[in-house]
């Protein structure tokens, strides 16, 4: 034995993160067709349960190197969504439609109040409860991009529900960053960190999308207007802003959905083609949901239930109340103000990536955060994918076949 | 089936039109939103939906002159743009889409489309072009009849005039019109037996219709068919212009070219000209101006564009009645210079490089108030 021992690996064998990755890809694509094909439920319910299954609470599988490992193809397919997200924000037709930008502000600040009051109804501190009521006004771009990719989707409660996204997604961001001078004050850290850290957050952010936009611009004007030439610099121009962002501390969703925004409106000559995924945008998508299951907190569930319960009831009643009442006037047909509220319900990974933005500042009310928001989105995590198909089925904008 | 009869020579226009996404230029499918929203406002004629989501169609009301017609047009298109742009849709002109995929579009939730859709299958899809009708009126149905076999050899000038659809499904197809393609497919399509008047005409209807082949006129997708119940005849052959100026113009030398045929009467209905209809057919669609049109009654070949320089300089009397010499005069002055709408969305093409833009210069162009300047 010891003479042909020397050429076979140890056993067990390390399987590297390659293989690990490998294996969580197939597992995925697999809970994303079970799902579809026993269930009808959205593919990405699938991906997500598979997460859950394959995290920390239950198998234990995805944990460590593999999920730092496979942080950079998170931190792609979050970049992308965002930048295809702020892309769709077409400040055009906000100009020529001024009900609808109204509705999708009125979304925003619906939500953030209705959080708010119903958090401190219940008894939470003031600051948390405006803190969760900042993350809780974005919807998640993830699942509103990747089901109506699924669906083929299009039509009018599509796009507004994409562009209400975009716009509660900044507000939210902003929310939470102007709450942090009074927790500065609160954890005594001295006025001027109080005003000159959100200032450098939320400036920094927009100049490195805007410096970003003309960059890519600039170099797509020059390539011109080739499809596949443009996507390899769209993905490198994504990936740049999110590598800059992060060494410069500036939150990395805000200089994405900029950098999306600015490239649409700032593109008066037309250089941009339209954008389009392809199979290598799916991939991405698979990888991130699982992660996302995989990170999903239900411990807290039990104990928590009462306040995850009141924050989805009154988000959702937040975020309907401007859109039922403007939804006519911005030319909504009959019945589609329900179904845009109801394919505004997702809430996704981005919650949790603020609130743990927020728990490396402040350990401590980082952790009151958590208990408040994260069961909350265990369950829209699960909920959320099937409202939002349920609405775009609905509203008649998925595609037969799809 | 009774002709009800209408005033000679009055004019209605129907005009197919695109939806197209802001975000990428590709066809929408708003239609019904769009239709509901134009419910609640005044829109002169009417606005209605069309067999897939992607399309609508305005309505003309009774017109009898090229003043009329453009004004009633201007006005539809300011109120059909304002409302489409509340809802981020794109409106434009031209017989195709450059490069919407077939297979993406929905039909519209009716039972009449969807009747078609079971019936003709992926034809009814692909049937997702974009045409100008005109409708001319006739006192009665044997004057109906003799105009459609007499407008018959001109039906080449309007392909030609009207050309606006080179490009389909992403490619550039050559044509100067790939529109009328589409409609070849159909088993009904082609031309009017040549039938002498109009109880002749019902003969073969009723024969048609005892052999269960059709209902109603509806069901022939001819270049030009009488329309009994609105006593008019319809021609069928023109792509819709990118301009309301141009499809206002197409209707005024229509009248005028009628008017002229009534008045003359120099020729008459000849087997021949239905000989040399798939012939002359051709050649419009696929070269346009530059097509070469073999004239029935001379039996000699000429270039279309001069063809319909002669014709435009012998009606001009007729024109000179209905007011309509300067719209004469200025639809022909595009055909000297060499322009059509086809040409000008390939020399967009040529400037960008891309169709989603070509498709976006042609809604800019369509929302611009009167646009004359561009022809």
């Amino acid at each position: 034995m010891q003479e042909i021992a020397w050429f076979l690996p140890a056993w067990p064998p390390a399987f590297g993160e390659l293989a690990q990755f490998g294996a969580l890809l197939i597992a995925g694509l697999l809970g994303g067709e079970l799902a579809r094909r026993l269930a009808a439920l959205p593919r990405i319910t699938g991906y997500v349960l598979v997460g859950v299954l394959c995290g920390p609470q239950v198998l234990g599988l995805v944990e460590g190197p593999l999920a730092a490992g496979a942080r950079v193809f998170v931190d792609l397919a979050l970049g992308l969504i965002m930048f295809e997200l702020g892309h769709r924000f077409d400040l055009e037709w906000l100009r020529r439609n001024r009900w609808l930008a109204l509705a999708a502000l009125g979304e925003s600040a619906g939500a953030f109040l209705a959080i708010y009051g119903g958090l401190l109804y219940f008894d939470n501190p003031p600051l948390v409860a405006a803190a969760a009521a900042a993350v809780g006004t974005a919807t998640s771009p993830a699942v509103v991009m990747l089901v109506s990719h699924e669906l083929r989707a299009s039509g009018q409660i599509t796009e507004r529900m994409l562009l209400f996204t975009a716009v509660n997604c900044v507000f939210a961001y902003v929310a939470l960053t102007l709450l942090l001078p009074l927790l500065h004050l609160e954890h005594a850290s001295g006025w001027r960190a109080a005003i000159l850290h959100p200032l450098y957050l939320l400036a920094g952010a927009a100049l490195l999308g805007l410096a970003g936009a003309h960059l890519l611009l600039a170099l797509a004007r020059w390539l011109g207007k080739r499809e596949d030439r443009q996507f390899i610099l769209l993905v490198a121009l994504v990936v740049l802003v999110v590598g800059c962002a992060r060494a410069l501390n500036l939150p990395v969703v805000v200089a994405l959905l900029m950098l999306g925004m600015l490239a649409r409106n700032l593109d008066d000559d037309h250089v941009l083609q339209p954008l389009r995924f392809g199979h290598a945008g799916q991939l991405l998508f698979v990888v991130l949901f699982v992660l996302t299951g995989a990170s999903l907190e239900f411990g807290g569930l039990g104990t928590a239930a009462v306040v995850a319960a009141v924050f989805i009831v009154v988000r959702f009643l937040g975020k309907a109340i401007a859109i039922l009442a403007l939804g006519r006037l911005s030319g909504l047909r009959a019945g589609g103000a329900g179904l845009l509220s109801l394919s505004l319900l997702p809430m996704s990974g981005l919650a949790v990536v603020m609130v743990h933005d927020t728990a490396t500042l402040y350990p401590s009310f980082g952790a009151e955060l958590a208990s408040v928001v994260l069961s909350a989105v265990a369950v829209l995590e699960l909920i959320g994918p099937l409202a939002t198909q349920f609405a775009l089925k609905h509203a008649g904008e998925a595609h037969p076949e799809a | 089936m009774e002709f009800a009869p209408s005033r000679s020579l009055s004019l209605g226009i129907e005009i197919e039109l695109q939806l197209v996404r802001a975000h990428d230029r590709d066809l929408a499918h708003e239609a019904g939103d769009l239709i509901e929203r134009l419910a609640k406002k005044k829109v002169p004629g009417a606005v209605k939906p069309e067999v897939t989501l992607s399309m609508i169609e305005l309505n003309s009301s009774i017109q009898t002159s090229f003043a009329g017609v453009l004004a009633e047009l201007e006005a539809q298109r300011a109120v059909v743009c304002e409302a489409a742009g509340m809802l981020n849709l794109g409106v434009c002109g031209g017989g195709a889409h450059p490069f919407h995929d077939w297979s993406e579009r929905r039909v519209y939730p009716a039972e009449r489309f969807k009747a078609v859709t079971q019936r003709y299958g992926y034809l009814a899809k692909q049937f997702t072009v974009f045409g100008q009708h005109i409708h001319l009126g006739c006192s009665n149905g044997d004057e109906a009849v003799y105009l459609v076999h007499m407008l018959t050899r001109y039906m080449p000038q309007f392909i030609a005039l009207s050309a606006a659809s080179p490009f389909y499904q992403g490619e550039d197809t050559a044509f100067q019109s790939s529109r009328l393609t589409a409609v070849s497919a159909f088993p009904l399509s082609g031309h009017m037996p040549l039938v002498p008047d109009w109880p002749a005409f019902l003969e073969y209807f009723e024969t048609m219709r005892g052999f269960g082949i059709v209902e109603g006129m509806k069901d022939f997708y001819w270049d030009i068919r009488p329309k009994p119940e609105y006593g008019t005849i319809e021609i069928r052959v023109c792509d819709t212009p990118l301009t309301v100026r141009r499809a206002a113009l197409l209707a005024a030398y229509a009248q005028a070219l009628a008017a002229w045929l009534l008045e003359e009467r120099t020729r008459k209905p000849a087997a021949a000209v239905y000989q040399v209809n798939a012939f002359n057919r051709f050649e419009a669609c696929r070269f346009g101006y530059l097509g070469e049109l073999v004239d029935p009654y001379t039996r000699r070949k000429k270039r279309i564009g001069e063809d319909i320089l002669d014709t435009a300089a012998a009606l001009m009397p007729q024109a000179a009645r209905l007011g309509s010499v300067e719209a004469v005069r200025e639809l022909t002055e595009t055909v000297r210079r060499g322009y059509s709408d086809a040409g000008w969305l390939r020399s967009r093409l040529a400037v960008s490089g891309s169709l989603p833009d070509v498709v976006r210069e042609a809604a800019e162009l369509w929302a611009k108030p009167d646009a004359a300047a561009h022809l």
